[in-house]
């Protein structure tokens, strides 16, 4: 077991690295110019230059590599040239945010997704179930910032019941939870529909039917329990794409958190801002995908047989 | 694979049903228009009906925009702006500048469907390669593709998608390549797991006893069985690259302008939900419904190919 | 580890109320509302208008610009020309800093080196020499400079002053000033700052005891968040958004002409021989561009016809003529030029002024109408405009671009647009290319006549000559546009979008 986590986590930070390198690079060849970004549109020439040496941008491509490297090494991150202040902590401090959007859309999508999918297999084939199906692709079937915009013009405009940006109170984050909510309930439900269909079949359905076990015992305790792997796996994998940024989301709806930085940070070509920000969202992201992996033998008894999980 | 697999999904137990008719049973004409196989069939029917309607009721018009009776969609009229749907003969009403609604819906669809057609035939080919690759070679080659399928799950997709739009130009070839990385793995991952089950057939085995080259068996006998399997998702990554392809737009990394997609249309709408409610409904509106009309012909096509390679399994299931 | 800095600043309960029923801190405090993030609270380098207004709330300059763009003195009782090239100021008496010490002469010394010492500051674009500081006792000094600046006590009004010793050559994050207010919380991170009454400010105190910040980048929400009284004042709003309002009981909307003026101009770096380097050629695209129709179905009246090079709201500004929709006589001149299916391409950044999209994209059709095949090209912000200006990124023709007007004066835009030299256009430091010898000498003499009359007769003729070479193929002076809770009194906005918070009012 340690051995496993240790080569995941060897594997892992070799991957964040190179993503980091990847967006390193990139950045630098994209069109843009940072100083221009950063100095006042009248800006000669000559204080271009002058902005460009002060971030060190007038460096070959590999010392740049170089000097970035060995600060990452030291915890350094660079300063943000838009915010003046340290790059990391301008992403921390944003940070919060989005998680805070996501737990709260995560939850909100489970809360709802799971009894729903449960309740499609058991009413499975029925017109109910078809009427239930057409509404969860339906669901799935909205672009984000369309959805997302429709919630904000008719709880915040027509009945003005709920804020429309940003997060100054608990209702602030009402309407981004759904908009994120929408989406991932449509996949969960399906998702949970189909295991469970595929749990009622089994034989040893069957056989604790015939025990006598109640219906309730049979639906949550036997087909859910069977279908926790995939169940885990796909929320902790949704959850770890929200920690990305949901960034049409937090752009609708002004939230303040790393999704709306990134927009941001490559509209002033802030190369500092952009790396820490990947570096931090990928961490995590490779973290909650640890953790969901750790789950599994607490979740299926094979797992912790030894056997291999069904994938 | 569990796919293929699954039972009669009803939790009630009338899971035998698939009893001969020519026998004597108690098994009514009623019974067996009530079972589970025969609702399936009737609901993937269905769906593939509504879907198909759907999609019709969208790309029908957006491939005729051109022939139809409706303004240019470039035509403006400043003093005919913002008016809302059926008046003036603009049946979706006008934008801020006067110009048909429906027209730039119609062929902002245009541009719309090119890229998400165009990428998933992109990611199509590369994830089938990649993928059928990963699942009949194995070793080396399973290793590296499968570490670019993990290594894709923890990238910030979309960041990485701006960047790259920002850093080659907001072109269609560079936004349609743009989606096409984002979808690949999808195609890849199942075409893997395809692979690896129709690997182990007795056929793989005979074509290389026979001595056919391992590359000659995958392109000739193995790819065949699976691209028809693999084929049916396509329709389903059609409708996230439309999606996909209207987030970028929204975000401003779409085609550069005067190609209206629907993402733009959108984003330029938005100024507007207060007072002209139609800008931003109306073309989302068309979206959803070509997206709702592709994933329930998807999801119709895929329950009905399942069913088709039903029977067998889940007699050899009834029979053990 | 991360979850700490959400319970520093995210507490809701800490926040003022939201939603429908009650406004933003009903009781007395106010929410401002900025399409760009505020990331600092003094003006080295984040100069844009409406961060002035939070900005001069915490510290403040030795002068300042009122709305009718006259000068008035705020930390400096006295500030008056007394050689040609010197000033003569006095500090007020008793002006002190939020933590109590008096405002000093070496302060304003320290402030004036520290905005030197930034790059890319744009503020040294505006003067055209730093002065120097020399000391006359502890509250008067000297400003002196090599050439005479007549101007000075305009330019004076942007450079904020702050202690000596807590200055440095950077943006200023947090530290006192000797403004009406004092920051008791930021997240540069998010743009949300909590400004609280100053106990010991020098002058009147302030109606208002608490100033929210936010951030709110897409004019959707800020609109949305006006109507719902999440916010009381929304800044830099569209025409659209100015209608979508304006129906609205309990929200009023403010407009001033501004001092800004966005042209959709020449590139003057045409070769001899393009038909562009022709003003017979540029002057005839002018007559394709139907003005008024824009203004009013695209701007909503939202902005005024240019009638000058520079706007007619600035000191030193004359009227120098119309731009006129007259499709025939364009067609007619340039048929006379031999000008034959001429085609240009336009570029512009997004947001670069309101409904640009809009604009640039009825004017495409405006140019067909006159034969003129006219391609477009936007620029994402961050993205290489700023090259393509230059001439370094690829051919253009015609540039939708916005110039301030951030001293009051008409010399500074003047200077700043028209004075090219061969000398400057050899680094492609002028504007667009545009280089006539003739008006940049001009242009140095009024910058450098200390009497006002003769100053302005200078650059009256001056502007006449810019106008005759056509350097537009259309401009307008955009409005500085506010929108706010009706409750919310006596925001005395300014061309240069930018109103006191001090005298801002509450009404019930």
């Amino acid at each position: 077991m340690v051995r496993y986590v240790a080569q995941r986590v060897g594997q892992s930070i070799l991957a964040i690295f190179l993503t980091v390198s990847t967006v390193f690079v990139l950045v630098r060849l994209a069109p843009g110019d940072p100083a221009a970004a950063y100095a006042s549109p009248l800006a000669t020439t000559a204080e271009l230059d002058r902005i460009r040496a002060q971030f060190g941008l007038d460096k070959p491509l590999i010392q740049q590599y170089g000097i970035f490297v060995q600060d990452l090494f030291h915890g350094n991150l660079g300063t943000s040239f838009s915010f003046q202040a340290p790059a990391l902590d301008v992403v921390l401090s944003r940070m919060p945010y989005t998680i805070m959007l996501a737990v709260s859309a995560i939850l909100f999508a489970a809360v709802v997704a799971i009894p729903a999918g449960v309740w499609m297999a058991r009413h499975a084939d029925t017109a109910r179930e078809l009427g239930a199906n057409v509404a969860m692709i339906a669901g799935q079937s909205m672009p984000e910032f369309w959805s997302g915009i429709m919630l904000l013009t008719i709880f915040a405009v027509l009945v003005p019941v709920l804020p429309a940006s940003g997060f100054t109170s608990w209702a602030g984050l009402v309407l981004p939870t759904v908009t994120v909510g929408i989406l991932q309930i449509a996949l969960i439900s399906r998702l949970v529909r189909r295991e469970m269909g595929a749990g009622f079949a089994a034989p040893y359905l069957t056989i604790a039917r015939a025990r006598g076990i109640s219906e309730r015992g049979l639906t949550w305790r036997y087909a859910l329990g069977n279908s926790a792997v995939p169940l885990v796996t796909a929320l902790g994998t949704r959850f770890a794409a929200m920690l990305n940024g949901v960034v049409v989301v937090e752009v609708v709806f002004a939230w303040p958190g790393v999704g709306s930085l990134v927009v941001r940070a490559l509209e002033t070509r802030d190369y500092p801002l952009i790396q820490a920000t990947v570096l931090v969202t990928a961490i995590l992201t490779v973290l909650v995908q640890l953790l969901i992996d750790l789950t599994y033998p607490l979740l299926d008894p094979r797992v912790r047989l030894g056997k291999a999980v069904a994938s | 694979m569990t796919a293929t697999t699954v039972g009669p999904a009803d939790g009630s137990g009338s899971g035998d049903t698939a009893a001969p008719a020519a026998r004597p049973s108690a098994v009514t004409a009623k019974d067996l228009a009530r079972s589970g196989a025969v609702r399936r069939r009737k609901s993937a029917r269905l769906k593939i009906w509504i879907g198909s309607v759907g999609v019709a009721l969208v790309v029908l018009p957006v491939a005729l925009a051109g022939v139809l009776p409706i303004p240019g969609p470039d035509e403006q009229s400043l003093s005919l702006r913002r008016l809302p749907p059926l008046t003036g003969g603009h049946l979706f009403g006008t934008d801020q500048l006067g110009r048909d609604l429906l027209s730039r819906v119609l062929h902002g669809g245009q541009v719309s469907l090119t890229v998400g057609v165009l990428a998933i035939v992109v990611s199509g080919i590369i994830g089938l390669i990649a993928g059928a690759a990963a699942g009949f070679f194995g070793g080396w080659v399973d290793t590296v593709v499968s570490r670019l399928l993990e290594a894709q799950l923890s990238l910030p997709l979309l960041l990485m998608l701006l960047l790259v739009v920002a850093l080659f130009g907001p072109s269609i070839p560079v936004i349609t390549f743009v989606i096409a990385f984002a979808q690949w793995p999808e195609v890849a991952r199942l075409t893997r797991s395809l692979v690896l089950v129709e690997r182990e057939k007795p056929y793989v085995a005979a074509a290389r006893v026979l001595g056919l080259h391992r590359i000659t068996t995958l392109l000739r006998h193995v790819l065949p069985n699976v691209v028809k399997q693999a084929s049916l998702v396509i329709l389903l990554l059609l409708a996230q690259a439309v999606l996909l392809e209207s987030a970028l737009s929204y975000l401003g990394a779409g085609p550069q302008r005067p190609f209206a997609t629907w993402g733009r249309i959108i984003a330029d709408g938005q100024d507007y939900i207060t007072t002209s409610w139609w800008l931003v409904t109306l073309p989302g509106l068309v979206i959803v419904l070509l997206v709702v009309g592709v994933n329930l012909l998807g999801d119709g096509l895929r329950d009905r190919a399942r069913r088709r390679k039903g029977p067998q399994t889940e007699g050899k299931v009834s029979r053990a | 580890m991360t979850l700490s800095p959400l319970a520093a600043c995210a507490g809701p309960g800490s926040a003022p109320g939201v939603g429908s029923t009650s406004g933003a801190g009903a009781g007395s405090g106010i929410t401002l509302a900025l399409n760009r993030s505020l990331v600092s609270l003094d003006n080295k380098l984040n100069q844009f208008d409406a961060a002035v207004t939070v900005q001069r709330g915490v510290r403040q300059a030795l002068t300042f610009i009122d709305p009718k763009l006259t000068v008035q003195h705020v930390l400096a009782e006295r500030f008056e020309l007394t050689a040609p090239t010197e000033w003569t100021v006095k500090l007020r008496d008793g002006v002190r800093y939020s933590d109590g010490s008096p405002v000093t002469v070496e302060d304003v010394s320290t402030a004036l080196q520290m905005y030197q010492k930034v790059p890319g500051s744009f503020l040294a674009g505006l003067f055209p020499e730093w002065p120097t500081v020399t000391p006359v006792d502890a509250a008067t000094f000297k400003l002196v400079t090599k050439h005479p600046v007549p101007t000075l006590d305009y330019l004076m009004a942007n450079i904020l002053i702050t202690p000596a010793a807590a200055n440095k050559p950077e943006e200023l994050q947090g530290g006192v000033g000797s403004g009406p207010y004092v920051v008791t919380a930021a997240n540069r991170g998010t743009g949300e700052y909590t400004l609280q009454v100053n106990d010991k400010y020098w002058g009147p105190a302030p109606a208002i005891k608490t100033v929210q910040v936010r951030f709110l980048p897409e004019e959707a929400n800020r609109v949305v968040a006006l109507r719902s009284g999440e916010v009381d004042v929304i800044d830099a709003i569209s025409p659209d958004a100015i209608s979508q309002l304006s129906g609205l009981g309990d929200v009023e909307v403010q407009q001033v002409p501004s001092t800004r003026i966005t042209q959709l101009f020449y590139n003057f770096r045409k070769p001899a021989g393009h038909p562009l380097a022709d003003p017979r050629v540029r002057e005839a695209l002018s007559y394709a561009i139907n003005g008024p129709s824009l203004i009013k179905d695209v701007f909503a009246d939202s902005v005024s016809p240019a009638r000058g090079v520079v706007a007619d709201t600035l000191t030193g500004a004359v009227q120098t003529g119309e731009y006129v929709y007259d499709p025939q006589k364009a067609k007619q001149m340039l048929d006379a030029a031999g000008v034959k299916d001429l085609k240009i391409k336009i570029i512009w950044e997004t947001g670069e002024f309101a409904n640009d999209t809009s604009v640039m994209e009825a004017v495409v059709e405006m140019l067909k109408a006159v034969g003129v095949q006219a391609e477009l090209q936007q620029f994402q912000p961050g993205g290489d405009i700023s090259k393509w200006r230059q001439g370094r990124g690829g051919d253009w023709d015609v540039l939708g671009n916005g110039y301030p007007g951030p001293t009051g004066l008409a010399l500074t835009p003047l200077q700043g647009m028209f004075a090219g030299t061969k000398e400057k256009e050899a680094t492609r430091d002028t504007y667009q290319g545009y280089v006539f010898p003739k008006i940049a000498a001009l242009l140095e003499k009024a910058s450098q006549e200390t009497d006002k009359a003769a100053r302005e007769s200078i650059l009256a003729t001056a502007q006449k000559e810019i106008w005759n070479t056509w350097p537009c193929m259309w401009a307008f002076v955009p409005k500085t546009v506010i929108a706010r809770r009706k409750r919310v009194e006596n925001v005395l906005l300014s061309p240069t979008n930018s109103y006191e918070l001090a005298s801002v009012r509450l009404n019930g």
